[in-house]
């Protein structure tokens, strides 16, 4: 019993040490728990600033530990996060961990609780977790401050293409709140009835003004607020690309990149991205100031590998590009130096230039071009030391080149330097072809002119600036010296005058350096003898096509030439001895011209044969004038039409013929004339001749007294001339020929009987009308004597009342009276000298009665009316006419008015008039001058009026140059009576 | 150019010259100048909206509710604003424009940093505050010239806006533009009641 008791003593004593060492290990782990946990946020990195220390651990001893971190929103139940934070842990020491929110935390409550469990070595397994910490609750909602709306996060950076978390508070859950981003609506989660959360997945780069985002808070209509952000969204920061460096002077490296898009944004929120060169063999880093170079200074002679790495950052992100070189390699030379040419002759030079010296032993690999003429001939490739030389051969004379050169590192080619190059000019040579020459000869009497023709030696011949040339002429009859003419360039022809023998002739051009191969042409004695009928040839296309017979015998060859126009230069054209056509093609044709070919052919002897002429146009154009036509033998039905002026030569194409308008009334045509529409569109008759020599025609079977109108125009196979007018010709009457075969005759009869009748008219007098006797003179009138009968008595003229014609002298001064007023008239006695008065016989004058009035109309009516008939009483009987001739215009009656005042105030004194009495009035009282003292009531008067003779030219008032000229005409007035 | 040249007159420094200027002569000057100015006011706050993104730059554009407490407001009932004297209405324009200048400062300083690229509106900003300027010195004239006591100068903005969001600082320009086309219209209508009142 005693052993049992012992065995369960020492069972439970045993049992008790373990538990002991079992609560005393657990006793030293428990108090491990994180405490004094204290929650800060950030409100510009949105984050949770977690900071904690772990008590009981042991003194100067350092255990890793796991911290699990629980963080939920709004309720503790809803745990947003979980994760674990290992670190080591000091004994005291304050730990840290922040933890970044995606929804701003302005928007919700947070709360953060952990654990913690030990994670060492040196304590053996098992571990446990300690207990969680308490809730640790985080709001900034309630630091927001007064206002309805609230939108967070505020003036956020972020990436394009990243996801961003936008909220607001809205205090007021009456309100209706609405989000826009950049104008467009956006939806959210509702988190709880203040609370709404947008996510914004893969947000756009729009400007780098930032991204607007905005809400409005609104009661139906009504507008409560408005509230927003700005999101600043950075573009990505690209890699840089084409990172490489290179050294010109084994001091420097520069360093290039292409550096992309530049992420800058607004309001200071990101700059550029910044660069930096990093060189990792030496550990140097430089940051660079320009985007996309950097220099690097070599400071060790002896490093020959660099490693560099260049570094992009912005705020958001970095990234590098890494290269790995030798310095050798990377070797970009300075362009060479002192090019030179030396030993330059005309064919040949020697180039030389320099080269930067880079270090001991370089080779350098060149690279020569010959450029000549704007475009390059040549290209070499050269190896050298320090100093370059090239040989440059097959140049051409007197030529401007330009060589250029530029080197490379031999051993590790990298890259080409820069050109650096340089003209020269070869010198010249002599001409290496003989000049083409030609000639033209015009035969006078006894000599011949040849004109020698030339054509510049091309560049590639000339070989140098041509500076003369020579003609050397030699007559081949006869031996004498030859002449050597020396004629300055650019002259390009020359005249010589030639007796009529055989001459040679050789041209040479001659440059500074030597003179060309002679061109040599032989002039015979009788050089174009030959008589060659032209031929006419079409032209196409600008060109003409040319071809002849083949000639027998030696040939040479064959030239063909032609004047231009309108310069009228001789061309010419050789063509081999084998060949019998040519194309003549140049610019220079032009349409309309007509172009003469002659073709030689030359002989062994270089003697210019004539074998062909052809004629031409290129394209033959319209005649640009009409003929001028004569009418000529104009009959009554017929008329002869002709234009023998016209030349056919001097036109732009050959004239064909010519075509004969004619248009008359009648509708038919004539025989041998078509219908035709003009281009008017008006009707008329053609007739066509197709003789361009015949250059008249006679148009018959025409109408008497009709009128027709021709028009004649040449055609040439583009056409006929230009539009004009018709010209009208009119046939005379038939029978007005006739008329003048019976009216000269009949005139000439009557001539003759007048001249007749005047010769005989004594014979006439006498036989027709002989002289009545005077009874006084009879012979009767001795017989009455005779019987003594005093009573007995022939009765005398004297005895008779015969009609008097008193002749009244007019007293000067009155007459200007007269026609001043008509009042006046009517108050002057004197006033009617100017009339005569056929005073009627009745005794009943004296009373009132009318007056009739001769009017002579074919005299200016106007002016006799204000003049000289106005001054006539109008009594109311006065008949119509007379009253139109009163009432005649006002303002010509004073015109004229005033006219004859001047005239008349040049009237001379003692003019007579005449006054007629009837033979059968009774004579008043003896005294005829009683007889115009009554005029102002004339008793029934016959007036006639005064014929007065005014043109209306001068009837028309023109004050002071017409008044003489009108007063001539009214000077005398009584000379119309005569 | 001769607007250039009336406007350059008008902001001569009013109080510099020796002789004393008639109250008639300093509101018409005055009553010039707020004329001028009224004509750019509306140009102003349209460029700056246009500058500012949506919703500001959309067209039709208003938030009346957006104030500012730094600066007072424009609109006064009318009896109140008719039955004040001639001191109360010229201080407070004066009062008005004296915060403006210096928040015209402000939002050009912050959209020189927001739109660096925007030499417009920028000029615009710098003009505005000037003519403000020049009024107040026009305003300054008449109260001597009426012997009106000068209100002290004082700085209005203080400490408020610092720390304020893009989008903050954005409806701040918005208010200051659009608060300054207010003021000058009111400017334009006490200098008239003052120009009646005073005739030359």
């Amino acid at each position: 019993m005693a052993l049992f008791v012992v065995f369960q003593t020492t069972f439970f004593l045993t049992l008790l040490s373990l538990r002991t060492y079992q609560s005393e290990v657990l006793a030293e782990r428990l108090p491990l728990t994180p405490v004094s946990l204290k929650v800060s946020t950030n409100s510009i990195h949105q984050s949770l600033h977690l900071q904690w220390t772990v008590h009981n651990l042991p003194y100067h001893q350092e255990l890793k530990m796991v911290f699990q971190i629980q963080i939920s929103r709004i309720e503790t139940s809803n745990v947003v996060w979980v994760g674990n934070y290992s670190t080591t842990v000091k004994w005291n020491q304050v730990l840290h961990w922040s933890w970044e929110s995606e929804l701003p935390l302005e928007c919700a409550t947070h709360f953060v609780r952990m654990k913690s469990v030990m994670d060492d070595a040196s304590f053996p397994e098992p571990n446990f977790w300690s207990n969680w910490s308490s809730w640790e609750e985080v709001s900034v909602q309630d630091s927001l401050g007064r206002g309805i709306l609230f939108i967070f996060p505020k003036d956020k950076l972020v990436e394009e293409g990243s996801n961003v978390t936008i909220c607001y508070v809205s205090r007021n859950i009456q309100n209706n709140v609405s989000c826009y981003l950049e104008g467009k609506q956006i939806h959210g989660e509702q988190l709880d009835p203040h609370v709404t959360a947008f996510n914004l997945n893969s947000v756009p780069f729009i400007r780098n003004r930032g991204t607007n985002i905005y809400c409005e808070a609104s009661q139906g209509n009504v507008s409560k607020g408005i509230e927003g952000i700005v999101l600043f969204v950075s573009k990505v920061l690209e890699e840089p690309k084409d990172f490489s460096c290179e050294t010109q002077d084994f001091k420097t490296l520069h360093c290039t990149w292409d550096p992309g898009t530049d992420t800058a944004l607004g309001w200071s929120k990101q700059p550029s991205q910044s660069y930096t060169l990093f060189e990792s063999f030496s550990g140097e880093k430089k940051l660079c100031t320009h985007k996309n170079w950097c220099n690097w200074q070599i400071t060790q002679d002896s490093q020959e590998t660099y490693n560099f790495t260049l570094i992009a950052e912005n705020y958001l992100r970095k990234r590098s590009v890494n290269i790995l070189f030798n310095l050798t390699h990377r070797v970009y030379l300075m362009n060479p130096f002192s090019v030179n040419f030396e030993n330059v002759n005309a064919t040949n030079a020697i180039m030389t230039w320099k080269v930067h010296s880079m270090r001991n032993n370089f080779t350098y690999l060149c690279q020569i071009e010959l450029h000549g003429e704007g475009k390059m001939m040549q290209q070499y490739d050269v190896s050298i030391k320090v100093n370059g030389e090239y040989f440059l051969s097959e140049l051409e004379p007197a030529t401007e080149y330009m060589a250029r050169v530029r080197c490379a590192d031999a051993s590790h080619f990298w890259k080409w330097s820069e050109w650096s190059g340089q003209n020269f000019t070869t010198l010249e040579a002599a001409p290496s072809e003989a000049p083409d020459v030609w000639r033209s000869v015009n035969s006078e009497p006894g000599n011949h002119t040849v004109t020698l023709f030339w054509k510049p030696l091309s560049k590639l011949h000339a070989n140098g600036k041509i500076l003369f040339y020579n003609v050397v002429v030699e007559n081949l009859d006869k031996l004498s010296r030859s002449e050597l003419r020396s004629i300055p360039a650019p002259a390009n022809s020359t005249k010589l005058i030639l007796d009529r023998c055989s001459y040679q002739i050789c041209v040479t051009a001659n440059n500074s350096v030597g003179a060309s191969p002679a061109s040599i042409i032989v002039i015979s004695v009788d050089p174009e003898n030959k008589e060659v009928e032209e031929e006419r040839i079409a032209g196409t296309d600008g060109g003409f096509s040319l071809s002849w017979k083949p000639q027998p015998g030696d040939i040479i060859g064959y030239v063909v030439d032609w004047c231009d126009h309108p310069q009228d230069v001789l061309q010419w054209k050789n063509v081999g001895p084998n060949t019998t056509s040519t194309v003549i093609s140049t610019d220079a044709f032009r349409p309309g011209v007509r172009y003469d070919f002659r073709i030689y052919g030359l002989s062994t002897k270089r003697i210019a044969c004539l074998l062909e002429k052809k004629t031409g146009y290129s394209q033959e154009l319209a005649p640009s004038d009409n003929p001028h036509v004569l009418v000529d033998m104009l009959t009554s039905h017929s008329f002869t039409l002709s234009w023998k002026d016209y030349s056919t030569e001097s036109q732009p194409g050959f004239i064909q013929g010519y075509h004969v308008y004619l248009k008359s009334k009648a509708r038919q045509c004539h025989p041998r004339f078509q219908k035709a529409v003009l281009s008017d569109g008006s009707e008329c008759c053609k007739y066509k001749i197709d003789n361009p020599e015949e250059k008249a025609l006679i148009v018959d079977n025409l109408k008497p007294e009709s009128s027709y109108e021709f028009f004649v125009t040449p055609f040439t196979s583009a056409g006929e001339g230009p539009n004009a007018t018709f010209t009208k010709v009119t046939t005379p009457d038939e029978h007005s020929s006739m008329l003048i075969h019976i009216l000269l005759p009949m005139v000439f009869c009557v001539l003759l009987i007048m001249i007749v009748c005047y010769l005989k008219s004594q014979w006439i007098k006498e036989t027709c009308y002989p002289d009545i006797p005077d009874p006084y003179k009879s012979s009767i009138l001795s017989l009455i004597k005779f019987k003594e009968n005093p009573h007995l008595t022939i009765m005398n003229v004297s005895d008779c009342i015969p009609d008097a014609i008193e002749v009244v002298s007019k007293p000067e001064g009155t007459k200007i009276q007269i026609l001043g007023t008509r009042k006046s008239l009517t108050e002057t006695e004197l006033t009617k000298p100017n009339y005569l008065y056929l005073l009627p016989t009745e005794k009943n004058h004296s009373g009132p009665g009318p007056c009739i009035c001769f009017e002579n109309f074919t005299y200016n009516q106007v002016a006799s009316d204000s003049g000289f008939c106005g001054h006539v009483p109008v009594s109311p009987k006065a008949p119509p006419s007379m009253l139109g001739l009163m009432t005649s215009p006002e303002n010509v009656l004073k015109a004229l008015e005033k006219n004859y005042m001047n005239s008349l105030g040049e009237v001379p004194a003692g003019e007579t008039s005449l006054n007629y009495v009837s033979q059968l009035a009774s004579p008043m009282s003896g005294d005829k001058d009683s007889l115009p003292t009554n005029p102002v009531e004339p008793p029934h008067c016959s007036e006639y009026k005064m014929q007065m003779a005014v043109p209306l030219r001068l009837a028309l008032p023109r004050p002071t140059e017409n008044s003489s000229l009108s007063s001539v005409t009214l000077l005398d007035p009584g000379e119309h009576y005569r | 150019p001769p607007a250039h040249l009336c406007l350059l007159t008008l902001l001569l420094p009013p109080l510099s010259s020796a002789a004393p200027i008639s109250p008639a002569e300093s509101i018409s000057q005055a009553y010039s100048l707020a004329l001028y100015m009224q004509k750019n006011t509306s140009m102003l706050l349209q460029t700056y909206l246009q500058y500012q993104g949506s919703p500001f730059s959309d067209p039709g554009f208003s938030a009346p509710e957006l104030q500012l407490s730094s600066l007072p407001p424009a609109t006064a009932f009318f009896k109140t604003w008719r039955t004040l004297d001639d001191g109360e209405r010229l201080s407070l324009a004066q009062g008005a424009f004296l915060a403006l200048t210096q928040h015209l400062q402000l939002v050009r300083d912050d959209q020189s940093d927001l739109n660096p690229g925007s030499r417009i509106l920028l000029a615009q900003l710098g003009t505005a505050r000037l003519r403000a300027q020049g009024l107040l010195g026009n305003m300054a004239a008449i109260m001597t010239a009426l012997g009106l006591p000068m209100p002290p100068e004082e700085d209005t903005l203080g400490l408020v806006t610092f720390g304020a969001s893009a989008f903050e600082r954005k409806c701040l320009g918005y208010v200051v533009t659009r608060e300054y086309g207010h003021w000058t219209d009111r400017a334009v209508r006490d200098l008239a009641l003052l120009k009646a009142k005073y005739p030359a």
